[in-house]
């Protein structure tokens, strides 16, 4: 008996098409996704695009970047290294976003074969904190590239600290090297700084918002904003259907305004109860964590009524291109967390391989989190923005007429 | 009734996945006038009323209301529809349903609170404006149901078997509805299954079997058109009847029904005919369970030109 109803259960599952996708091929394709987003980001398939200007353009510096672009993880960002290319514009690019980081073999700092002092580090890195650990990771391939391309600096810091640290060779110096060993040893065990570390050569500059916590959470209230305004626009067109049910469509349908109001009505709605989910999720952002709503109101408000419109438009676009109903309660889920997963919903972009980030570009998400980041990471003001804002707004309201179309086959026999 | 048409209807087709779901359907109807379109499942009434409403394209034919096309906006105002099912949201009371409903059927925002006033009195419900329609009896669902539908004062209401589902006392109440509204001018034309209802309500009945109109008049003129001064005979069977036995059922002038061992004929010269009748459907090999004969109605309309019996 327990058999027979295994059988009546599998018989079952594998005529549900939507059960059946939701069991075997919604898991495979977040797998694959995040298999692919994790693989990347924990390896050395990860790609840095790096804003790099070289002021000084001695045979060093030419030698260190040669070495550091020659890795494969290192990509400079077009116009890198041109003459024109200038720190502003670097510090540019990764406050928009452009580049993962900035690397500036500084003019104005001591040279990469300086000795001693290091007042001011002849290599600046322009960092973004909401991507801190990226200039973490190429300030690794910089030590690297400096040790293979540079070896004779490398080596003469060494000696420069072995004549600093210690004398000659000679039995009684031997002594001495011994003795300035077990100083160093101490020395490096009290804290105190002791030899030379490569860090020594480097300076960080942050390029980008308050600090990297405000930043994440400004990130990720937008990621959460946009994919909850995605959802609930969704379940919320599936209100057209419980009308079409009751009956309700069909009177209202009958009448002077025809399926259009039924559908611009409803439009309107999920515009107006997106735009409260994303000024709540934001306004917990700035009262719990201090994130700078108030000051971006402008540029905040184009971006979250944009995307309100946008996700209402897609919201009945994603319902009311189903046959059925029990199509339109599974096909937009899974549209949804797919879009929100390479959209950089639920990982942030820069994780992501090359080709992934370029996907995402297909999906409303990048465009929502990129104009918050806009607005949150890089201070943008509100016309910059513009061209965004009103991109999200028409593909809301192209999403809007292709419901219109859609939805006059719910009342037409 | 008016001698003006309120609907003209012109060999109306519709085809349906390769399935004729009207076939060159005339029909006219008059305001002031309870027109029931009656037929078996399957006879087109429904795809006829949702053309009606705008809601299904013909394939050829026309219709026209007050000379428009029904899927014209100035016309839509003119249509009230009234769907099969309960088209009002539960959770919401009386009141607000029908101020919605009444927006969108084209109320402006003054005129819709004295229509909804009206349309509370006139169903009954004015004491129960502020209620849940979901907690309202199943009558009372009905009447606000029709009540929406009627809000901006149409020329002609639809109504999909408006009273399905109900008990007899509701049905009762909600036919008072009906007479109320035709009474006011209205023109109304329903769908239903329910012969009884047709006669208790119909000014004229359309009776449809596969897409098709087979008569529309009044139901005296029809029984008189189709029996004269015949009576009508129910020939029940004992079995399926052989195929000689049909052939001389035929020749008899009885018609097989959707029952197989329930045949209708005529009987022609009155009751003392009978007994011959009876001896020679025996002499046939005829094994009667059962032969009646009666006054012929609706019911024998119906038979007649569906070869249906209603509710089998």
């Amino acid at each position: 008996m327990t058999l027979s109803m295994l059988r009546a259960a599998l018989l079952l599952l594998f005529r549900d098409r939507g059960a059946l996708m939701m069991v075997l091929v919604v898991p495979i394709v977040f797998f694959l996704i995040f298999a692919e987003i994790f693989a990347t980001a924990a390896g050395d398939q990860m790609q840095l695009h790096v804003a790099i200007v070289d002021e000084v353009r001695s045979d060093d510096s030419r030698q260190l970047l040669e070495a550091l672009t020659a890795e494969p993880a290192i990509r400079p960002v077009p116009g890198s290294l041109t003459a024109e290319f200038d720190r502003e514009s670097a510090r540019d690019l990764v406050r928009r976003g452009t580049a993962d980081v900035g690397l500036i073999v500084r003019a104005d700092g001591e040279t990469l074969a300086t000795a001693a002092g290091l007042a001011a580090p002849p290599l600046l890195l322009l960092v973004d904190p909401s991507r801190s650990v990226i200039a973490t990771v190429l300030a690794g391939q910089l030590e690297r590239a400096y040790f293979s391309a540079l070896p004779d600096l490398a080596i003469g810091r060494v000696a420069d600290l072995i004549g600093t640290e210690f004398t000659g060779f000679t039995d009684a110096q031997r002594a001495e090297i011994d003795a300035g060993l077990l100083d160093l040893r101490a020395a490096a065990a009290s804290g105190k700084s002791g030899g030379w570390s490569f860090d020594e050569l480097l300076e960080r500059e942050n390029v980008a918002g308050q600090n990297a916590a405000l930043n994440n959470v400004a990130y990720y209230a937008g990621a959460v904003a946009f994919m909850f305004l995605l959802f609930a626009a969704a379940q919320g067109a599936l209100g057209i259907l419980d009308d079409q049910e009751a009956g309700i469509l069909d009177r209202i349908a009958t009448g002077p305004g025809g399926i259009y109001v039924v559908i611009n009505g409803r439009f309107l709605f999920l515009t107006l109860q997106g735009f409260t989910q994303a000024s709540v999720i934001f306004g917990i952002a700035w009262l719990v964590y201090g994130v700078d709503v108030p000051g971006n109101f402008w540029p905040w408000l184009m971006i979250s009524a944009a995307s309100a419109v946008l996700a209402a438009g897609v919201g009945l676009l994603l319902v009311t291109g189903c046959q059925t109903r029990a199509q339109a309660q599974l096909l937009p889920t899974v549209v949804i967390l797919i879009m929100s997963a390479i959209g950089g919903s639920m990982v942030p972009r820069f994780f992501m391989p090359q080709w992934l980030q370029q996907l995402g570009w297909i999906t409303p998400n990048t465009w929502v989190l990129e104009a918050y980041s806009g607005v949150f990471w890089r201070s943008e003001p509100a016309q910059q923005l513009l061209p965004v804002c009103l991109g999200l707004l028409g593909v809301g309201i192209a999403a809007l007429g292709l419901a219109h179309w859609f939805g006059k086959r719910l009342v037409q026999d | 009734m008016a001698s003006e048409p309120l609907l003209v209807v012109r060999g109306a087709l519709r085809r349906f996945a390769q399935r004729t779901t009207l076939s060159s359907v005339d029909l006219t109807a008059y305001k002031g006038e309870l027109l029931v379109l009656l037929g078996p499942n399957g006879a087109g009434k429904s795809t006829l009323l949702h053309a009606l409403a705008g809601r299904v394209r013909l394939d050829a034919g026309s219709i026209r209301i007050g000379g428009i096309p029904p899927d014209d906006p100035a016309v839509r105002r003119r249509i009230g529809y009234v769907p099969q099912s309960i088209a009002l949201w539960g959770h919401l009371p009386v009141r607000t349903n029908l101020e919605i409903l009444g927006r969108l059927a084209g109320l402006d925002a003054r005129a819709v609170r004295p229509a909804v006033a009206e349309a509370l009195a006139w169903s009954g419900l004015a004491d129960r404006e502020s209620e849940a329609v979901a907690s309202l009896s199943g009558g009372m669902q009905r009447r606000i149901n029709i009540a929406a539908g009627t809000l901006h004062r149409p020329d002609l209401l639809l109504l999909d078997e408006p009273t399905v589902g109900l008990d007899p006392v509701a049905r009762q109440s909600v036919h008072r509805v009906l007479r109320g509204l035709r009474d006011r001018g209205m023109g109304l034309i329903l769908t239903t299954h329910d012969l009884v209802e047709a006669e208790a309500l119909a000014d004229r009945v359309a009776i449809m079997a596969a897409g098709v109109v087979r008569a529309t008049d009044s139901i005296p003129i029809l029984v008189g058109r189709l029996f004269g001064s015949d009576q009508e005979v129910l020939l029940m069977l004992a079995a399926e009847p052989a195929p000689d036995l049909r052939d001389f059922l035929r020749a008899s002038l009885f018609s097989p029904t959707n029952q197989e061992r329930l045949w209708v004929g005529r009987l022609r010269g009155g009751l003392e005919e009978l007994p011959g009748l009876r001896a020679a459907l025996i002499h046939a090999g005829a094994d009667i369970d059962e032969l009646r004969v009666r006054q012929p109605g609706l019911h024998g309309v119906f038979v007649e030109l569906t070869g249906q019996v209603p509710g089998a």
